[in-house]
């Protein structure tokens, strides 16, 4: 069975070089819950579950580490630019703070 | 019978303690540790040595979010991405939230520019504050008013 996807890592422009500074968005399905929210039907308070950890990299190399709040909205957008050095792979891993742990991956191919 | 009228009373008191207080508020208590006021964040992040205000920082946010929940936030620093000089970090705070921390993105030279986008949460109308770390060590930040319509904490 296919397992659905959780998140998605977009590069804008699709079409690009090495050298060109490009924007890697990364978005992904998460309730972002901050704790102080109840649940209408049974009064109890939904914990929270947020993601608090983020790390961009290329090749297995760091470039970007994120720390986030459950102040971020659900299903949480986040974008940084990256300078393409070469062909290679942009991975995503992330935590939330009940320690689930997932990670993305996306092949960069530059034109030229 | 003054045993039993001690023990009825502080009984009592105690269970009008417990019924008093909400359950929300002690699901917070709980997380206690994240519940900067801005002034108290910004001092965290800066280690005490506050930031300047200034114009090489561009944040674009809506002037009014007619949903709090989701609230557009960019930021772009007009400053070098080299070895010797770069932003090292752009924090993204909102000046009235009960935890005025939103994210803390470490950059690198290689992101090629100091940028960060994000949609964040606001409880109600308040300042959006970009607070930045160059790599040399300074501080500078910026700020702008966002009119909140409805409050997007739950």
């Amino acid at each position: 069975m296919a397992e659905k996807r959780k998140s998605m890592i977009k590069f804008k422009p699709k079409k690009f070089k090495v050298g060109d500074v490009i924007k890697v968005d990364f978005i992904v399905i998460h309730p972002m819950d901050t704790g102080t929210k109840k649940n209408k039907k049974t009064g109890e308070v939904i914990p929270s579950k947020y993601i608090d950890n983020i790390t961009f990299s290329f090749d297995g190399k760091p470039f970007t580490s994120m720390k986030v709040w459950e102040t971020v909205s659900t299903n949480p957008y986040f974008s940084v630019n990256f300078k393409v050095p070469a062909k290679g792979k942009i991975t995503v891993d992330y935590t939330d703070n009940t320690g689930e742990k997932n990670s993305k991956s996306k092949k960069l191919k530059p034109k030229g | 019978m003054k045993r039993r009228n001690f023990i009825k009373s502080v009984f009592g008191a105690s269970v009008v303690a417990v019924t008093l207080t909400p359950v929300s508020i002690m699901a917070e208590d709980k997380k206690a540790g994240n519940k900067l006021s801005y002034a108290e964040a910004e001092k965290v992040i800066t280690g005490g040595k506050g930031a300047k205000d200034s114009d090489k920082i561009k944040l674009t946010v809506p002037e009014i979010a007619e949903n709090g929940a989701v609230v557009p936030v960019k930021v772009m620093v007009d400053n070098p991405m080299e070895e010797a000089n770069y932003v090292k970090a752009i924090h993204v705070l909102a000046s009235k939230n009960g935890n005025s921390r939103c994210a803390d993105v470490m950059l690198s030279p290689l992101n090629g520019k100091g940028y960060f986008a994000t949609r964040i949460k606001l409880g109600g109308t308040q300042d959006v504050v970009a607070l930045v770390e160059l790599s040399n060590g300074t501080f500078i930040k910026t700020a702008k008013s966002v009119k909140v319509t409805i409050g997007g904490c739950g």
